[in-house]
């Protein structure tokens, strides 16, 4: 009988994370405070972070000690098992091995305790009392509820309203760990009660349930705010993913060609490649894969280059993956993955080629999430389905050059709460678009004479 | 692949008509992502809408440039400076009540 899923022994379980700060070619640009213009330290960030997640976040340790306290948490669902998909292979009759690493058995469905579970624990033993975090459909809101449950810490989420009034299953996960939830803008807040005056009907966002949870987290004694996305300490949370992986396929005696995770805020991408990225970076040759979550094509068809962060050409030269000033879409799109929400390591991966993105058209997302709910069971969360659709290319592609490729890809999380958007899907309610090519090369005309940053990459 | 299609719809959808929001993780109509930024268009609005229908044209129409600018061509702040701006605001709200 084949071995379907590698799961390793307790006692194999990682008792390090990897932080690949130290490993960086590149180090990461300091963040610089707003007021002062110099870099931001540890004081500046001590009102709503424990000193233990201050010091990681700027940690040059290239790995990490796991507290016991932790690992004893992390063993309730961890080590998650290591999936071979025969199913999905044979359905695309593709030499290729492809393997999923389940993350989905966690208590609350995805990767996110692997951070909100040691957040909570570097709170607990420094003396904060009650957590504050801000919440859309309730993901991160849930996985910090459980693990603010499993430490005796008060949590209090900010939730969209609109979510709040329309998706109340994680509503009710958190409150069934113990969290108090409330619908942002609420009156428990100054930030709140400002909003509420000028548009009682608010619908909320996530910008006004973060000013809530920050500002509850300032203002009260033993509080702070915890954030489960892009920060440093989040992505060296989330290693023990990859440092699993290689572990599990080592038994397997395989060693992947291609590396493929969903990249959102990039904790889930990071937490499963991070440790792979090293091995690159020490001259193992893997392609490591981003996949947008929209239909954004900068990353993947723009170059990284010099350009006007405004179609007015006043704002000093920045330096970004551009289809130039001109193309109208750009100057949203310009900021995708690597500006708007995404890790500063992850950007960081990119522009130093040891990661590449790519996008993919929703629609084939959820073919793909429907193939492999179909073949091997799982029903997956909408953003990890574009993970999923980049693992089918790729098998396609290795059967059309023959070639046995190992593909790895991080299954980030089931979609049992999320069954709207298959909804949509299975009724034909979802459509495609894609901008031309010659579009997009017509607008590349307006950037040839700019200035060229030294990582060009045309 | 799929074929893909070109966008050929010219009006915004009714609030019956929902996708899905890549930052609050559920499906949502236009009319939210259209106040979402404190009145204004969340910075998405247009690369996620445009697969469904000509949103770029619409906000072009419905929006100043001034307030175009704002949204969709101005840089956006890493998220630290963003917390320590949150953290700054939430100071002085602290202290002017006290």
């Amino acid at each position: 009988m084949k071995t379907k899923k590698i799961v390793l022994p307790e006692s194999e379980m990682p008792t390090q994370w990897y932080n690949i700060l130290p490993d960086l070619p590149t180090p990461l640009e300091p963040t610089l405070h707003p007021g002062t213009s110099q870099p931001v330290g540890p004081e500046d960030l001590t009102p709503i972070f424990p000193m233990p997640l201050i010091e990681q976040e700027v940690s040059q340790e290239r790995f990490i000690d796991i507290p016991d306290e932790v690992l004893e948490k992390y063993l309730i669902w961890r080590p998650t098992p290591l999936y071979r998909a025969y199913g999905l292979e044979k359905y695309l009759n593709t030499p290729a091995k492809i393997y999923f690493k389940n993350e989905g058995v966690s208590p609350a469905g995805s990767h996110k305790p692997n951070t909100a579970v040691p957040q909570a624990y570097y709170n607990k033993i420094s003396g904060t009392k009650k957590l504050y975090t801000e919440t859309g459909a309730g993901q991160w809101g849930s996985a910090l509820a459980y693990s603010c449950a499993l430490f005796g810490l008060e949590l209090k989420v900010y939730m969209v309203k609109i979510s709040y009034q329309h998706k109340p299953y994680r509503r009710i996960m958190m409150e069934t760990w113990g969290a108090n939830c409330s619908a942002s803008p609420s009156p428990e807040t100054e930030a709140g009660r400002e909003i509420l005056k000028r548009d009682p009907d608010c619908p909320g966002s996530l910008g006004m349930a973060i000013s809530e949870a920050v500002e509850c987290a300032v203002a009260e004694e033993y509080s702070k705010y915890s954030l489960g996305s892009v920060l440093n300490h989040v992505m060296l949370h989330q290693t023990i993913n990859g440092l699993e992986c290689q572990k599990q396929l080592a038994i397997a005696g395989d060693y992947p060609d291609v590396i493929i995770g969903c990249a959102g805020g990039g904790s889930n991408f990071a937490g499963n490649c991070l440790p792979f990225v090293r091995d690159k970076i020490n001259g193992k040759d893997i392609d490591i894969i981003a996949v947008e979550p929209t239909s954004c094509p900068t990353m993947t068809r723009g170059p990284f280059a010099y350009d006007f962060g405004d179609t007015a050409q006043m704002t000093p030269l920045l330096a970004m993956h551009t289809l130039g000033h001109n193309f109208v879409p750009e100057a949203i799109h310009a900021g995708g993955l690597r500006y708007h929400g995404m890790a500063p390591i992850v950007s960081q991966l990119l522009l130093s080629n040891l990661i590449r993105a790519i996008s993919v058209p929703q629609l084939e997302t959820f073919k793909a999430g429907i193939a492999f709910a179909r073949t091997e069971g799982f029903i997956s969360a909408p953003e990890t389905n574009h993970a999923i659709a980049a693992t089918i290319q790729e098998a396609v592609k290795a059967k059309e050059e023959g070639k046995e490729k190992v593909i790895l890809v991080n299954w980030s999380g089931h979609g049992l709460v999320d069954m709207a958007a298959y909804d949509d899907f299975l009724a034909g309610r979802l459509k495609n678009y894609i901008i031309p090519d010659e579009q997009i090369q017509n607008a590349l005309k307006d950037i040839d004479s700019l200035v060229k940053p030294w990582q060009y990459r045309g | 692949m799929e074929i893909l299609k070109m966008k050929t719809e010219k009006t915004n959808p009714d609030d019956d008509y929902k996708i899905r929001c890549p930052r609050l993780g559920h499906q949502i109509s236009f009319s939210y992502c259209l106040s979402e930024n404190n009145g204004l268009p969340c910075f998405m609005t247009i690369n996620c809408w445009n697969d469904h229908f000509d949103a770029e044209e619409f906000l072009r129409k419905r929006l100043s440039q001034k307030d175009w600018e704002k949204v969709f061509n101005r840089p956006p702040k890493p998220k630290v400076v963003s917390l320590v701006e949150l953290i700054e605001k939430a100071k002085k709200r602290t202290m002017d009540k006290a």
